[in-house]
């Protein structure tokens, strides 16, 4: 038995093995800080020969805990994304310098005051400051989430960029891995643990499922079952593309990449993406896309309303009132598998239909066209700010009037078609009323005196009346000069088409009946009064349209009594219609729900319901967030109590190795010193 | 648990970032004395904070329409009162005017002073507001309400303005009327109610007058046809009874019967008789137009006659009748406009202090909502300050622990 020499390969074996070992200490003591480390061991079989075997070094890391981890990165990624973008939000709301609602008031309260005394001009030019003030707290408010939404863009393509990279950063690291673990059979760790944090960092950005292949390879799919990395490290990569909207972008997946070009390209659904990139579509589909679409509807509800009410006044020049805010045009853009792509259709807001309107957007798409290519029908869907389909709408489906536009059945949007071009069933378009509504909102005067604060009209009882019949009210309804009986001249006549002349007097018969007498003197129509003297003209057979004004009598007529309507020429003390106009501030004016039958909103309730569903948005992202990032902490500890470095287990190891080295050498020297011996004894 | 050493610093970062953070919040709130800083941080809170402060906006404008209000009703019961002492003393004039013995002198003296009277209602009804508008021409405040026209026939005083009148809103659901237009409150008067005796009657008519004012008024507005002149007409006839009837002579209708002595005065609807005639003769007489007056026309009515020497005593005495009516009828709607005025006023008053209770209640509202308690911050803000210096206290005695220092 050669028991001498085996000592020396024992002991040779011995502080190999030591050697080995301290390696892989000093290699975790000096890894300590790198990003991704997984904590190295080494472990050795035992050797028929008696010597130390072949020794191995892994990783320790625990699969499970790994996968934890990463999917609480990406719950932290995606709420950490929206929860720091609805907090500017959130903020932005917060600031008392930029409430619409600050501003809204401030609005109505200038109102107040020039109606409390109408012919002073100071209080009417606070009422344009005041509106000047309002739209610009509206169009900043409006302008910087628009500077969102493009920031937004521009992150979107980063991250894209990001995660293409990171995707091809994946995909070669497993052609490397396959590569070097079939070579050598070692497990490459550095390559794996760099692998796993590129894994962790696109977890990050989207939420990923991974699954392990042969000789340490792992495929990457996202969660929704698209693959992005396969096995042998070919990769689907991500592309930004946009829809009609091309400020609205939208996330595609390109699928084999040939020559730098995707052969097939698959639409994703972004808000289901999770991570930080599906935190940012889900932020700007749910709190950017209907933020900037509310402030928008309470920009142009409150200027339709204000137009309308000015429009039944006269103003201090004593003209009939006019629009004090210019609606913004609308531009409906084609969508990109249209028959040609440069079609265009034409749509407005209709003014006076403010209370119909809603934030949504619309599709409007081309059903049934004539011989030359003109549609005759099309359908209408409303759509959210993210192009899904508004719950609780149905599809109009609305035949086009031969020539000018036609209106919507619900929404007070008109459409118009350009004759000269050349549709086809199923071109559509979209069309965005309210998006950038609060920006391009503009005054349409700067005068004063262009506030309609009097009524168009007065009533003069006959000073010869014995009764005691007063006014109670004079009501104005319509003012369309060629529909009602105001002919924009200072003057009371009927329209062409009309039919019957302009009443203009109403003589009592008796205590109960009525003629009622145009500007001739001539009796138009008779009637009794029913159920008190509340709109008299009315109740003798005239409707809202013509004349366009009514009064109530309270009080007993006698036979005889007179009373007559003309218009309110030098009538510059009336504040009627202003006291109507600052009433606004309380009438509802904002059609929240999608059906437009709905009871409207006031302007502050549908401002403070935004305020609140933001608040609140923002409020459950941050606990969200925190909850996530308890969950992420947990994992974290969980994967680094199996993975991490402890210097201070590294530091027992030191010494424990540095001991099993020295004793393993001590082998060698005593089987030096036992060669010696024997060499001395046989001398 | 096996604990890696980068674990133990990420733990204790971690707490010390949670605990600034908290820590930020708190102090943040304490420093804006606002809890709502954000509208997350109470979202239901952050809406009724919106619509709490609209109220509030609306509170302050509502009382500055009230102080408008106010101010303007003052002014306007101030020219009021005016007028009614300027037709008190018209009053006394005209009584004094009655006075048996009054040469053409004293007429013409007491004329000179109604003149004067006249004058100061007219500008009394012309006053103007602060900024140079008309109170009382109704909404064509740039214009007088009453002018004079220099012709001496008819009424000579006439209002030029409307009926409009103005509303201001003191709350949500409450306008009260700030301007009364001068249609109502002083053109709007009727003068004297009278009747005429017309010659056709058979029966000679030896004196026919109103003897009370306020039977003969209900009389004529119960009877008085605006639209039929004819019906306006009405004749007595004596009876074989020894009565006399009254019938309508375009309707017919008999308004019952009176004893009747030929000569004798008798009474019928606050109309005296004096006839002589027998069975079968008649009276005919018709109710005059009613007209009306303002006050400035009533005086200047009376000024007029004063200045015409020479008129019969009968006349006279009539113009002072119709006169010393006149202004009563005239005081009478002032008056009404006075409480009117007043029960405005203290409308106004009212919902003024309504709203300033509702300010204060808003006000606590929105202030339990939105603001700070600040006890209960400082003891939170107390409790993180601890926890934030355990864990600084802490961090570095654990991170100085390591095997490496013993080795």
């Amino acid at each position: 038995m050669a028991a001498n020499v085996d000592l020396f390969t024992i002991a040779t074996s011995g502080v190999n093995a030591s050697n080995q070992l301290l390696n892989t200490t000093s290699r975790n003591i000096a890894n300590v800080n790198t990003d991704g480390y997984v904590r190295e061991r080494t472990t050795f079989t035992g050797s028929i020969l008696g010597s130390v075997g072949q020794g191995n070094t892994e990783r320790v890391i625990n699969v499970f805990a790994q996968n934890q981890l990463r999917r609480d990165i990406t719950s932290v990624g995606e709420l950490e994304a929206f929860a720091q973008k609805t907090s500017t939000i959130d903020n932005l709301l917060a600031s008392e310098a930029n409430s619409i609602s600050t501003g809204l008031s401030k609005f109505f309260a200038s109102i107040q005051t020039a109606a409390d005394d109408p012919t002073n001009i100071a209080s009417r030019e606070t009422v344009i400051g005041e509106a000047e003030a309002l739209m610009n707290r509206m169009g900043t408010m409006s302008d910087y989430l628009q500077d969102k939404e493009e920031e937004l863009n521009l992150e979107f393509s980063s991250q894209v960029e990001r995660a293409n990279s990171l995707l091809e950063n994946i995909g070669a690291l497993n052609k490397k891995i396959l590569f070097s673990q079939s070579g050598s059979g070692q497990e490459p760790s550095s390559l794996m643990n760099e692998r796993d944090l590129a894994i962790n960092e696109l977890a990050q950005m989207m939420s990923v499922e991974v699954r392990d292949g042969a000789n340490g390879t792992k495929a990457v799919n996202l969660t929704s079952g698209e693959s992005l990395v396969m096995d042998n490290g070919s990769v689907n990569l991500l592309e930004l593309s946009s829809g009609p909207d091309t400020t609205d972008k939208q996330l595609e997946l390109g699928y084999n990449i040939a020559d730098g070009e995707p052969q097939a390209t698959v639409r994703l659904t972004e808000d289901k993406l999770g991570g930080s990139l599906g935190g940012l579509f889900r932020f700007r589909n749910e709190i950017l896309g209907p933020a900037q679409r509310d402030i928008g509807q309470i920009a142009v509800a409150m200027a339709d309303a204000m137009n309308s009410q000015n429009k039944l006044g006269m103003d201090l020049d004593g003209d009939l009132g006019g629009d004090l805010f210019t609606l913004p045009p609308l531009s409906p853009q084609g969508y990109a598998d249209n028959s040609s792509a440069t079609l265009s259709m034409d749509a407005a807001f209709v003014a006076g239909k403010g209370t119909q309107m809603t934030d949504a957007d619309y599709r409007v798409e081309v059903d049934t066209v004539d011989g030359a290519g003109q549609p005759l029908t099309v359908k209408v869907t409303a759509l959210n700010s993210d192009g899904t389909v508004k719950q609780g709408t149905t599809e109009q489906s609305i035949t086009l009037n031969a020539s000018g536009p036609t209106e919507f059945s619900q929404g007070g949007i008109e459409i118009e078609f350009d004759s000269s071009l050349t549709y086809a069933s199923g071109d559509a378009f979209l069309v965005q009323p309210m998006k950038n509504a609060a920006s391009e909102l503009t005054l349409a005067t700067s005068r004063g005196e262009d506030l309609a604060m009097a009524a168009p009209v007065r009533l003069t009882p006959a000073s010869g009346n014995l009764g005691d019949a007063q006014m109670t009210s004079l009501t104005v309804t319509n003012t369309w000069i060629g529909e009602s009986a105001f002919d924009g001249a200072g003057g009371i006549t009927a329209p062409s088409g009309a039919g019957v002349s302009a009443p203009v007097e109403i003589v009592f018969t008796s205590a109960t009946d009525y003629n009622v007498l145009d500007s001739g003197g001539s009796i138009i129509t008779s009637a009794t009064v029913s159920g008190g003297y509340n709109n008299l003209l009315e109740q003798a057979g005239f409707n809202q349209d013509y004349p366009g004004y009514d009064f109530s009598l309270e009080g007993l007529p006698v036979a005889g009594d007179s009373f007559s309507v003309s218009y309110n020429t030098n009538g510059v003390n009336d504040n009627a219609n202003a006291v109507k106009l600052a009433e606004l501030q309380q009438t509802g004016l904002v059609q929240l729900s999608t059906n437009a039958a709905s009871e409207p909103r006031s302007l502050h309730d549908s401002y403070s319901s935004l305020v609140g569903r933001v608040g609140e948005k923002s409020a459950n992202s941050q606990i969200s967030l925190e909850a996530a990032e308890a969950m992420q902490e947990q994992s974290q500890t969980w994967f680094d109590s199996v993975s991490g470095v402890s210097l201070d287990e590294e530091a027992a190891n030191l010494v424990r190795f540095q001991q099993s080295y020295a004793a393993a050498a001590r082998i060698l020297s005593t089987a030096q010193e036992l060669f010696d011996t024997i060499l001395s004894a046989a001398r | 648990m096996r604990i890696s050493t980068n674990q133990f610093y990420n733990q204790n970062l971690r707490s010390l970032m949670d605990n600034q953070s908290k820590l930020s919040d708190t102090q943040e709130a304490l420093s804006t004395g606002k809890k709502l800083n954000r509208p997350s941080d109470d979202p239901v809170g952050a809406a009724k904070v919106v619509r709490l402060t609209e109220e509030l906006d609306k509170l302050t404008q509502y009382q500055r329409n009230n102080d408008f209000l106010i101010g303007s009703l003052e002014q306007q019961e101030t020219v009021l009162d005016g007028i009614t002492s300027a037709v008190d003393r018209a009053r006394v004039l005209t009584i004094q005017s009655g006075s048996g013995a009054i040469t053409d002198n004293d007429r013409a003296a007491l004329g000179s002073e109604l003149k004067e009277i006249r004058d100061e209602l007219l500008d009394l009804m012309n006053s103007k507001d602060a900024n140079g508008q008309y109170i009382y021409s109704g909404h064509q405040s740039d214009t007088p309400a009453f002018s004079i026209a220099s012709t001496n026939n008819g009424n000579i005083i006439s209002y030029a303005g409307d009926a409009g009148k103005n509303f201001v809103n003191v709350s949500d659901n409450s306008k009260i009327q700030s301007t009364s237009s001068g249609f109502d409150v002083f053109e709007n008067v009727l003068a004297r109610l009278e009747f005429e005796v017309n010659p056709t009657g058979t029966a000679t008519v030896n004196d026919a007058q109103i003897n009370s004012q306020d039977a003969f008024d209900r009389f004529h507005s119960a009877n008085f046809d605006n639209l039929t002149p004819a019906n306006n007409n009405f004749e007595l006839t004596v009876q074989a009874s020894g009565e006399v009837e009254l019938t309508n002579s375009g309707t017919g209708a008999s308004y019952g019967t009176v004893p009747f002595t030929s000569g004798q005065p008798f009474t019928i609807e606050g109309m005296e008789f004096t006839v002589t005639g027998g069975v079968g003769d008649t009276v005919d007489f018709s109710l005059q137009t009613p007209e009306k007056k303002n006050l400035a026309q009533t005086v200047n009515d009376l000024y007029e006659v004063l200045s015409t020497p020479g008129l019969s005593q009968e006349t006279y005495q009539k113009a002072l009748d119709d006169t010393l009516i006149g202004l009563d009828n005239g005081l009478q709607k002032v008056a009404l406009e006075r409480s009117s005025v007043g029960g405005r006023m203290n409308a106004a008053q009212s919902s003024y202090s309504n709203n300033l209770d509702l300010e204060v209640v808003t006000k606590a509202a929105r202030s339990a909502i939105e603001d700070v308690d600040y006890a209960e911050a400082s003891v939170e803000f107390s409790k993180q300050e601890a926890a934030l210096n355990a864990t600084l206290a802490t961090f570095p005695k654990l991170s100085n622990l390591s095997l490496f220092d013993y080795i």
